[in-house]
């Protein structure tokens, strides 16, 4: 008798607590915009993935407070669903079925290159699923209708790199390239065939994969063929090893790297004076446009530091360009309905995307895309002191 | 090509005492207890994760490798209570799958602890020994004597001291060993206790020379069970002849084939030696009692 009362309450705010719940995801529904995300938060390509995470999450923080999406009448919320693919293609397959599952038709991600043709198919076989690349640089991702890349292809890494090489005139180039890397080892062939046409000779090619530890033996090859630059395609982690191995074996030439590298991880395997002089061929970073001045870069820089006490990513400027990317066409498209939004997206041209902070280079009629693929110039930086600076002048 | 034959033995010597310092621990506690501890790569990765994090924290490198040796010891013993122990009577079968859980749980453990970007430890004997024909860093002679040298220790302990005694006499029967008095609880205890120093010791110096991550020691355990294979399961002077035999073969594969094939020829070798000298290329054949 006693506990009646008691009894009656927890019933009580049980059923307010099921109405609630019921009614609930139905008025915000109405006014939230969902896009999903697919990046490695854990795993060994963190260090990529969770700055892009965090920058797509300021992104749309700016644009709630901004007064969200607009489309018609009514303004989106949008709110950002997080999936963790580990980098791994598995995993990543996992994540985007869970995302799709959660109703995210807009996705952003992902970076690995292993990750990025896993998901493919389950995209495609899906029209009404949007997906804007903004890492993987692997060729043949996009398709112009559904899959959009705002990163570079791996074919402007490979741009960067020749214009260096050329500037410099090697005469001998060798080449060292992480095997499982689908975006490096599907342009491989071109990028060779690129440097020896214009007098680059390729002397050597040799390979390694992510993890490896010992390096001794292709570089004992390459050294001894003493080529004027070594060409390192891969990760920071086995970059570093590499490096030093190289010098440790008596390597005097140019060391190349052709890969995202923070500083934050390229210090923790190699000292700043194994590095100095190190240069790296990729599209300008997001540190790069910090360094320039650039007043957006340094804006997202000062929301990620407020809002998750963290540093600027590499490819953080790219993961926040994407959600911006996103707006415009859904607001160019004036509906939330994917096709009107796939077809925006064919239709977006650079000015249409205001606050991008990367400098993408028109197509054809100003347009954005060319076949779901931004234009993106590549870059050369060179490392001083405790990281990479941009290198103006190719030659010196 | 000859000309780069001297440095390429140099290679093969250098990172075939990297699996030989690997493989002496666990054939020790494969040939005595009969566990195949796969948590083994992870008891390397928490010696080197230590040396790390005290480094890191201002302590002196070799100061570092002492205090990290010790507490991968105290973990190894702890991992042999906790998992190996009750399943003592159990079948090889069960021991495998406790060794490879142990494995994961370790690596999320430090996943967790440690987070999964790569890092090295500076290292302590930095310079190089440059001779006509090849150069190696001094620190790669260090790892190359330390193996000699933990090899020498563990034969000193097994041949010239009664516990050695003890735990021959346990490998090799353990029934006889019990009923003439050895504690088998003990040298349970003591074989653990080396393997898990020779883990622990291996990740802690071989942290200046290789990233340290969760999952480092997948790789060298793998090759430490193949060394096991070549040089024969419970012969310590066969594990260093088997993991200098492994590097020198990998690192030949791969400067003078193709470096796509360093793998392939890893197991190339494992298949032959399996296949034409099961007992292992400096191991015994002995009755299944």
């Amino acid at each position: 008798m006693i506990k009646t009362p008691k009894l009656a309450a927890n019933l009580l705010f049980g059923l307010a607590a099921a109405t609630a719940s019921m009614t609930a995801p139905a008025i915000a529904q109405a006014a939230d915009l969902v896009i999903g995300e697919i990046h490695p938060i854990t795993g060994p390509a963190a260090f990529y993935g969770l700055p892009e995470s965090q920058a797509i999450k300021a992104a749309a923080d700016e644009i709630n407070t901004a007064g969200g999406v607009k489309v018609g009448g009514t303004s989106y919320q949008i709110v950002i669903k997080t999936a963790d693919d580990q980098a791994s293609p598995t995993v990543g397959v996992a994540a985007l079925r869970k995302l799709l599952g959660e109703g995210a038709k807009f996705i952003i991600g992902p970076i690995a290159s292993g990750v990025a043709p896993a998901l493919k198919p389950i995209i495609e076989s899906r029209p009404d699923v949007i997906q804007l690349i903004d890492g993987s640089i692997a060729d043949g991702l996009t398709n112009g209708k559904t899959i959009f890349r705002n990163q570079a292809s791996v074919q402007a890494y490979n741009d960067a790199l020749t214009r260096l090489t050329k500037a410099r005139a090697y005469p001998t180039v060798a080449v060292m390239t992480d095997r499982f890397h689908a975006g490096f080892m599907g342009s491989q062939k071109t990028l060779v065939d690129a440097l020896d046409a214009q007098g680059n000779k390729v002397v050597a090619q040799e390979y390694h994969k992510l993890n490896d530890t010992d390096f001794s033996a292709q570089l004992t090859k390459i050294a001894s063929m003493k080529p004027s630059a070594l060409v390192l395609r891969g990760y920071p982690a086995e970059g570093a090893l590499i490096t030093k191995t190289a010098r440790q074996l008596g390597y005097q030439g140019q060391v190349i790297w052709e890969f995202v590298s923070p500083p934050s991880t390229v210090l923790k395997n190699i000292s700043p004076a194994e590095m100095e002089g190190v240069l790296n061929a990729i599209p300008p970073t997001s540190q790069d446009y910090v360094a320039l001045g650039n007043e957006k870069a340094l804006k997202l820089e000062a929301r990620l530091k407020k809002m998750f006490n963290a540093e600027i990513g590499e490819l953080s400027t790219l993961s926040y360009d994407a959600v911006y990317i996103f707006k415009a066409a859904i607001e160019k498209a004036g509906t939330l309905d994917s096709a009107a939004v796939a077809k925006a997206f064919t239709q977006l041209k650079t000015t249409d995307v205001p606050m991008a902070i990367n400098p993408y280079v028109p197509g054809k009629d100003n347009l954005l895309f060319t076949d779901g693929q931004v234009g993106l110039p590549g870059g050369v930086q060179i490392w001083k002191g405790n990281g990479w600076q941009p290198l103006a002048d190719l030659k010196h | 090509m000859l000309d780069m034959l001297p440095q390429q033995l140099v290679n093969g010597l250098t990172l075939g005492s990297t699996y030989a310092l690997i493989a002496l621990g666990l054939t020790l506690v494969f040939g005595v207890l009969l566990i195949p501890n796969f948590a083994h790569g992870e008891l390397y990765m928490l010696g080197a994760f230590s040396t790390y994090a005290l480094v890191g924290a201002g302590v002196n490198f070799w100061l570092a490798v002492v205090i990290a040796t010790v507490i991968v010891i105290a973990l190894g013993v702890v991992l042999d209570r906790l998992v190996f122990q009750p399943l003592d009577h159990s079948s090889s079968l069960s021991l495998m799958i406790a060794a490879l859980a142990a494995s994961i749980i370790l690596q999320q453990t430090a996943t967790i602890i440690w987070g999964s970007e790569p890092r090295t430890t500076p290292s302590p004997i930095p310079g190089v020994l440059r001779m006509a024909g090849f150069s190696i860093a001094y620190f790669q002679i260090f790892v190359i004597a330390l193996t000699l040298a933990a090899w020498g220790g563990v034969w000193l302990v097994l041949n010239r001291s009664r516990l050695g005694l003890a735990i021959r006499a346990v490998a090799q029967n353990k029934g006889a060993a019990q009923l003439m008095g050895i504690e088998l609880r003990d040298v349970r205890l003591a074989t653990f206790a080396i393997g898990a120093l020779l883990g622990g010791l291996g990740g802690a110096i071989l942290s200046a020379n290789f990233p340290v991550y969760p999952t480092m020691g997948i790789n060298p355990v793998l090759k430490a069970f193949v060394v096991l294979v070549l040089g024969g399961i419970g012969n310590l002077w066969g594990a260093i002849l088997g993991g200098l035999l492994l590097g020198i073969v990998e690192v030949m594969v791969a400067g003078y084939i193709s470096s796509q094939l360093q793998d392939v020829g890893t197991f190339m070798i494992l298949v032959l030696v399996l296949l034409l000298r099961p007992q292992g290329l400096f191991g015994r054949v002995v009755l299944e009692r």
